[in-house]
């Protein structure tokens, strides 16, 4: 008997228990690798990261490292980082530009498409017998701009971006992640990027949907803080932070049809955070108020045929390993995030930040500092998550403690209870809903193991 | 003229704030600081070939951030500080240098930073520091800290200082 081949049983989605051993298992771990990271969509970028011919960030498609470039042609390719000639890495810097990449090895040289440009000695030792065609760096055979993000797959019969997102997702990520009715997103160059104990896993399902956490134990000290600064009229970012006790939010969950699901954490359906964005564009000047202004028009014009209105809503990831925090207000720097696999007990975050394109510098400014103070490696915010990951890894590693559940029994049976006017499902938040859904697909995509890429 | 006292000074002053924060007095060790001083933790990268600098940094606090921080750790309920960090400061290689200014003093010096938690939770930190020390009376305050750690991925979260 192996946690594998239990995984039908142990991995009880319906009834929000999930066995802890899909966490550990090593067995686990090596065939989601080819199940989960090797058959998904994947992000790995976005196009503003590479805005010139030659510009590239390196990154990473679970284990793989990849480097993400802009062609000469204005084409976006994802390159496994991997000589062709013997598995060398060939690019060694986190961003940069260039024209080529050579292998330290023996010094094969390969251009921005990928082709084997030149080999060291080519004519005396290959003597013309190397076909140099066909020994290129192996690319990502299906490559996706949605809105500016990027994605890759390791399928090469990967469903169409749009097929596999499906419509309920696409919605969402058009018009509240990537911010295409508000004129889109501006990266800021750098990957933030730490290691953090605990499988992919368990914060890819803390950001799918926990915000149970946030306010009963995990960052009770920031907001303690928060409460204290206030008092005192200590007016810092990190605690005149976007929120509000008082309106009411939801939890948004859409696709985990065909490809993998987005579930989205603390909806704001009032016009609460608007009032609160206003009234803080206010002290920062009349070029400000005018954008909030503006970029609320242009999302009530996505939203005229909606009974609900959403302004925005705070966390949230797409399956399997993208993480979103910080689209709770126009004031907040956008936070993305990704969750590298290292390994059954490890993952690696790299993080990058966005802001709005047209937002005025002055709110560009707060915004980011705002992510750097909060859900950040050195935030108040984001360590208390990792510790949380830490603990759990020392108090359920042995496989004697495997046998009880982990508990995902938040809003059973009431997950359909808010309005349904939107995309998806719009349900109570806190709730465990997000997490269900995304053991839902897990364990679709980890059960679908016998049969081969694209073949279902 | 940089005097062999005003180094020997300057390295005790470097020498008992690490005392400070090593023996968790960080209200003490935020005294330190100047009311306009700024504790900077940049981004390091490596990058290739022609490419702007990186569009935010780790850190970059006033004091009233460092205070938050240090509040927060008191609430009790900080969990990524519960237990507090052990932590070992090493400071040395230091440089001191003049400035424009008569009352200021430009500092540079290297560090190991060796921080332990609960059973087995360890992490080392390395790299360089430039302080704008400035006189304040009869001591010194720090009036800018740039810390430059030795990494582009981060051991675990930051929830100690340097
Ligand atoms: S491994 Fe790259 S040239 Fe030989
Ligand atoms: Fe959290």
């Amino acid at each position: 008997m192996t946690v594998l081949s239990e995984l039908g049983t142990i991995v009880d989605w319906e009834k929000g228990l999930v066995s802890p051993a899909i966490h550990f298992d090593d067995e686990v771990y090596r065939e989601e690798q080819k199940l989960v990271f090797g058959r998904s969509w994947l992000v790995v970028g976005h196009e503003d990261m590479i805005r010139k011919p030659g510009d590239y960030v390196s990154n990473y498609m679970g284990e793989v490292p990849v480097v993400v470039l802009r062609d000469n042609k204005n084409q976006i390719r994802v390159l496994i980082n991997k000589c062709s000639h013997r598995g060398n890495q060939v690019c060694l810097f986190d961003r940069g530009n260039t024209q080529s990449f050579t292998c330290s090895y023996h010094g094969w040289t390969f251009g921005l498409e990928g082709e084997l440009l030149g080999v060291p000695m080519e004519q005396p030792f290959y003597r013309g017998e190397l076909n140099k065609e066909n020994w290129g760096l192996a690319e990502l055979p299906s490559v996706a701009n949605f809105n500016g993000l990027i994605f890759a797959s390791f399928d090469p019969d990967a469903p169409a971006i749009e097929k596999w997102l499906g419509e309920d997702v696409s919605w969402w990520l058009e018009n509240f992640v990537l911010a295409s009715p508000t004129g889109g997103l501006e990266a800021l160059p750098g990957w933030h990027r730490y290691r953090s104990p605990g499988n992919w896993k368990l914060v890819s399902e803390n950001f799918i949907g926990d915000d149970y956490h946030v306010f009963a134990a995990t960052h009770v000290s920031w907001l303690h803080v928060i409460r204290e600064f206030l008092d005192q009229g200590i007016l810092i970012p990190i605690v005149t932070y976007p929120g509000s006790p008082t309106r009411q939010v939801f939890e948004g969950s859409a696709g985990g049809g065909e490809g993998g699901p987005l579930g989205l954490g603390m909806i704001v359906l009032d016009d609460s955070i608007y009032q609160r964005d206003l009234e803080e564009a206010e002290q920062l000047g009349p070029e400000s108020v005018e954008w909030i202004k503006e970029r609320h028009d242009r999302l009530q014009k996505v939203l005229t045929e909606r009974d609900s209105k959403p302004y925005s809503f705070m966390n949230g990831l797409l399956f399997p390993n993208f993480g979103l925090m910080g689209f709770f207000s126009a004031m907040l720097g956008r936070h993305f995030l990704q969750f590298h696999p290292r390994g059954t007990m490890e993952h690696e975050v790299w993080q990058w930040t966005m802001v709005e394109r047209e937002a005025p510098q002055a709110i560009k400014e707060l915004a980011v500092q705002r992510v750097y103070q909060g859900q950040h490696m050195a935030g108040l915010i984001a360590p208390d998550d990792v510790e949380n990951f830490e603990r759990m890894v020392e108090s359920t590693r042995s496989s004697q403690v495997w046998d009880r559940p982990f508990h995902y029994g938040l809003q059973l049976g009431h997950e359909h209870e808010g309005p349904n006017s939107l995309p998806g499902n719009i349900g109570p938040n806190p709730s465990e809903f997000n997490q269900r859904q995304f053991y839902k697909f897990w364990l679709k995509q980890m059960q679908a193991s016998r049969t081969p890429a694209g073949k279902e | 003229m940089v005097t062999f006292e005003l180094r020997a000074d300057v390295e005790d002053f470097l020498n008992r704030e690490a005392r400070l924060l090593d023996e968790h007095r960080f209200e003490d060790w935020l005294n330190l600081f100047t009311d306009d001083a700024e504790y900077i933790v940049p981004l390091r990268e490596h990058v290739q070939g022609d490419v702007g600098p990186a569009g935010h940094p780790i850190i970059r606090d006033n004091k009233m951030m460092l205070l938050a921080r240090i509040k927060k750790d008191q609430t009790g309920l900080s969990h990524v500080e519960i237990p507090s960090s052990m932590t070992c400061h090493l400071i040395s290689n230091v440089i001191v240098d003049e400035t424009q200014s008569s009352n200021e003093v430009q500092v540079s010096s290297s560090f190991i930073v060796r921080q332990a938690r609960k059973l087995r939770d360890e992490a080392w930190w390395v790299g360089r520091r430039q302080d704008i020390l400035r006189r304040v009376g009869d001591s010194w305050m720090i009036s800018r800290r740039e810390v430059n750690l030795d990494m582009t991925v981060l051991p675990r979260g930051i929830s100690i200082f340097f």
